[in-house]
């Protein structure tokens, strides 16, 4: 293309000043979608270097998934924020940007002295903190992993069984997820500049993010503020047949997770497993639908008709009947899957020292300002010296600034 | 202008529903969009604003608290106007009423289309179609729109027909086998939504970095997001494992994706007293053993490096186990936060509601009573401006609450048609005869 449209977020600079994964997630959306992203690293680079999986199982400090995946289309420079070269570089650059984003904990940030109010003295900009538990209260201080910030943030209380312990998702998910929240604030704080003028702080908090959104815990706070009822643990773990057929179920080759309760969900239920004498009025009394009785008469017929099928041929049936069912994929079903790679699920990375490796794609297709991955995760350092040549240093002075460990 | 909100004259015409819709929505609502709920008071929408239109009590109480644990226990008449699944992603919204698929509704539709910079969906596929308002037609009412198309698992390829709520996609997206006990199928896994607001999130931001090329261009365009691809990218490590090593993750129970160890859920002393604990470093892991006083099946030297620890680390576990159970949750949770250790309690919702620390954050608004629920906090939006004024400037909608605003101040609607209108069912606060069964 001769004059390819301008990306959707041209011409916004952000110095990414967040580690890890919950503030780098947040910013690579932005980059995704065209924003410059300066990623400041510490001397030894951004701690999420060190997580797997690793390219072709072989551990190294470019070769991280993590990494990879939350770094796409960023710059990285290398500043030791505890030096005065450092902290006077990062000074320089902090004009340069719309918005900052910042994932420091309260008393780290106080440390460097790089609190939002701290670099909004520095520079009028847009600063998005991302923080545990906020800059007030008894926790502020507190330590969060994946796994406690969802034990006390998301609803892992009501997630597994009632005679056992509670649930965390997988992955990393809970931080991802304050990620994404996280840069809407962010866009909104530019797009507030561009609209009126002036800058401000944003905050987030990893906890609130929980507490407000994700997979069902602002309803449960909700219920229980309501109603005093608090969402429990199931009693029975496994799918159930009584009262509807809800949950996951074995097919030939898997799982699928399926949900056939009351009204036309039940019917194309019966449509897709062949059975229309499952459309009977009876089947709409919930007195029957619990009874062991209707439950026998469901399993007879729904058990055998899932083992005969694979789970491509079962979620085959059910979007002919419309029923509400889909298979539980393995990442590798995703990768494989001929239907998601068609769509452009995946996309490939060209990596200076890597070659070309898979990378996981867009989470959305916009038809003007196409999502691109336009070029792979930054090794460290890499655009130290450019960037420092924008901000006006010399040569000599950038060579300087390296010998005392300043910049890397 | 004090409210300094980025999107103030931006009009969303809201066909969304279900959490990841009304969510996407929601966030551009909070950052001041005047986002327009359309709802057809003839049409059941299922999973948008309860459980089911009429809802007696007893049958709420059968139903998970998150969807049906409605004030009082007591859904009463307008159970749309009080779930406490749904309510609270109707906030900063308004809502009016209209039955699209009569030529008299659609016309109010278009006309709203007209005046609007956003229009999003999440109905099931063609529903939209079915109505005559596929693209080409939404862009005849108005050229510059940007449409949000939020389909389960897209809008092209052999999946469209899929139908699916969060768990089933959540399912497809990989979640769904990346959770559970260790020794146990999947089979035993309850359903959850890890997608839904997810998803909502990048619809919000999507639509948001649309509108700003909109507005530096003057051009709208399509964001099609699929559901399960978008959810896919909460587990970006596994997709790479998988697609560079060719390894397909399972469940790991609560152990840890990072290499953490000991990292695991475990029973304080008590009902229902969990604690949530990780060694995100050895350091951690030293303070751990120095605070529990040193026993001898922590101090081996081998347990010093997290690889030494992951190799025994259902040992660890069990001795892990047998200590916290004689103790008491909240206290360890502030001993070990402060002798430097990653630990904290499982929080049910009434945990949450009784929590110093949420109490004193930003997180929940308190709002007035109205009909149909009593005075309460509410979650408030999870980014604090400190200028504009993004907070729960406006109640969630109640059905048809705004019908007296769309239709006569945006769409200037006179007297005479709006009687019309009402005497024919498209304005109304209640959902017609046939969805509530009579």
């Amino acid at each position: 293309m001769a004059n390819p449209a301008p990306a959707a977020l041209d011409g916004v600079t952000v110095l990414d000043l967040t580690a890890h994964i919950a503030g780098p997630y947040a910013t690579k959306l932005l980059a995704d979608l065209g924003a410059r992203v300066i990623k400041v690293e510490r001397p030894g680079g951004d701690p999420v270097r060190a997580f797997g999986p690793w390219l072709g199982d072989e551990p190294g400090p470019e070769r991280g998934g993590s990494h990879q995946f939350l770094n796409t289309n960023k710059e990285s420079i290398v500043l030791d924020l505890k030096s005065d070269g450092g902290r006077e570089a990062l000074e320089r650059l902090l004009p340069r940007a719309d918005i900052a984003v910042t994932s420091y904990p309260p008393a780290v940030a106080e440390r460097l002295d790089l609190t939002p109010d701290a670099i909004r003295e520095v520079a009028d900009v847009n600063v998005l903190s991302l923080t545990n538990f906020g800059w007030e209260g008894p926790y502020r201080d507190y330590a969060l992993s994946e796994t406690v910030l969802y034990a006390m943030g998301g609803e892992m209380f009501s997630h597994g069984a009632i005679d056992r312990e509670p649930l965390k998702m997988g992955g990393t998910a809970s931080l991802i997820q304050c990620g994404a929240m996280a840069a809407i604030g962010a866009l909104g704080a530019v797009y507030t500049t561009e609209v009126h003028g002036g800058a401000q702080r944003v905050d987030v908090s990893l906890f609130d993010v929980q507490l407000n959104s994700v997979d069902r815990r602002s309803s449960a706070i909700m219920a229980y503020r309501f109603s005093g009822r608090i969402n429990d643990r199931p009693e029975v773990a496994g799918p159930s047949t009584g009262a509807g057929v809800v949950g996951v179920f074995p097919c030939a080759d898997g799982y699928v997770e399926m949900t056939a309760s009351a009204g036309p969900y039940w019917r194309r239920f019966a449509e897709m497993i062949g059975h229309p004498e499952f459309t009977d009025p009876k089947w709409n009394d919930p007195q029957w639908m619990n009874s062991d009785e209707a439950r026998a008469e469901i399993d007879v017929a729904l058990y055998p008709w899932l083992s005969e099928r694979t789970r491509a041929e079962v979620w085959e049936a059910a979007r002919e009947a419309h029923a509400i069912l889909a298979p539980l994929f393995t990442a590798s079903d995703l990768y494989e899957d001929p239907v998601f790679r068609e769509r452009g699920l995946w996309t490939e990375v060209e990596h200076e020292t890597l070659g070309r490796f898979p990378m996981l794609g867009r989470p959305y297709a916009l038809s003007e300002t196409p999502w691109a991955i336009r070029r792979a995760a930054p090794r460290l350092g890499e655009h130290t010296d450019a960037i420092l040549a924008e901000a006006g240093y010399g040569a000599d002075a950038i060579a300087g600034l390296r010998r005392t460990g300043a910049v890397a | 202008m004090s409210a300094r909100l980025p999107l103030e004259g931006v009009r969303i015409c809201d066909f969304a529903c279900v959490w990841a819709g009304q969510t996407a929505t929601m966030y551009l609502a909070d950052l001041g969009a005047d986002c327009i709920k359309v709802e057809n008071p003839y049409v059941w929408n299922p999973a948008t604003r309860a459980a089911a239109p009429v809802l007696p009590a007893p049958v709420a109480q059968m139903l998970p608290a998150w969807m049906a644990g409605h004030p009082n226990n007591d859904p009463g008449p307008r159970p749309w106007n009080s779930s406490p699944a749904f309510i609270h992603v109707i906030r900063n919204k308004r809502s009016f009423t209209v039955d699209s698929r009569r030529p008299e509704g659609l016309a109010v539709v278009k006309s709203l289309i007209a005046i609007s910079d956003v229009l999003a969906e999440n109905l099931a596929i063609g529903t939209l179609e079915k109505l005559g308002l596929d693209d080409d037609a939404i862009r005849a009412a108005r050229p510059d729109i940007i449409i949000l198309h939020l389909p389960a698992f897209g809008r092209t390829g052999a999946y469209v027909e899929g139908r699916g709520y969060g768990a089933h996609i959540d399912g497809v997206a990989g979640s769904t086998i990346l959770r559970g006990y260790r020794d146990s199928a999947p089979e035993t896994n309850v359903q959850t939504f890890a997608g839904d607001f997810f998803v909502g999130m990048h619809g919000g931001l999507a639509a948001l970095a649309a509108l700003r090329h909109r507005r530096r261009t003057g051009r709208g365009q399509t964001i099609e997001l699929a559901q399960a691809e978008c959810s896919a990218s909460m587990f970006p490590q596994a997709a790479l494992d998988a697609a560079w090593n060719g390894r397909a993750s399972g469940s790991i129970g609560n152990r840890s994706t990072e290499g953490f160890a000991p990292n695991g859920v475990f029973a304080a002393r008590g009902e229902e007293q969990w604690l949530a604990l990780s060694c995100r470093s050895d350091a951690e892991w030293a303070a751990l053993v120095d605070y529990i006083g040193r026993p001898a099946w922590a101090t081996a030297p081998e347990l010093a490096t997290a690889g030494g620890r992951r190799a025994a680390e259902d040992a660890i576990e069990s001795e892990l186990a047998a200590w916290i159970a004689a103790r008491d949750r909240d206290e360890l949770f502030r001993d070990l936060q402060a002798a430097g250790v990653t630990a904290g309690p499982v929080l049910s919702a009434k945990d949450v509601t009784e929590d110093s620390h949420a109490a004193q954050s930003p997180a929940f608004q308190s709002l007035p009573a109205t009909g149909d629920y009593p005075a309460t906090e509410f979650p408030a939006p999870s980014f604090t401006f400190s200028r504009s004024d993004v907070t729960i400037r406006t109640a969630p909608a109640l059905l048809g609450e705004h019908n007296d605003y769309v239709y006569r101040e945006l769409l200037g609607v006179g007297d005479e048609e709006y009687a019309k209108l009402e005497a024919d069912g498209h304005i109304t606060t209640t959902y017609a005869d046939e969805v509530m069964g009579r």
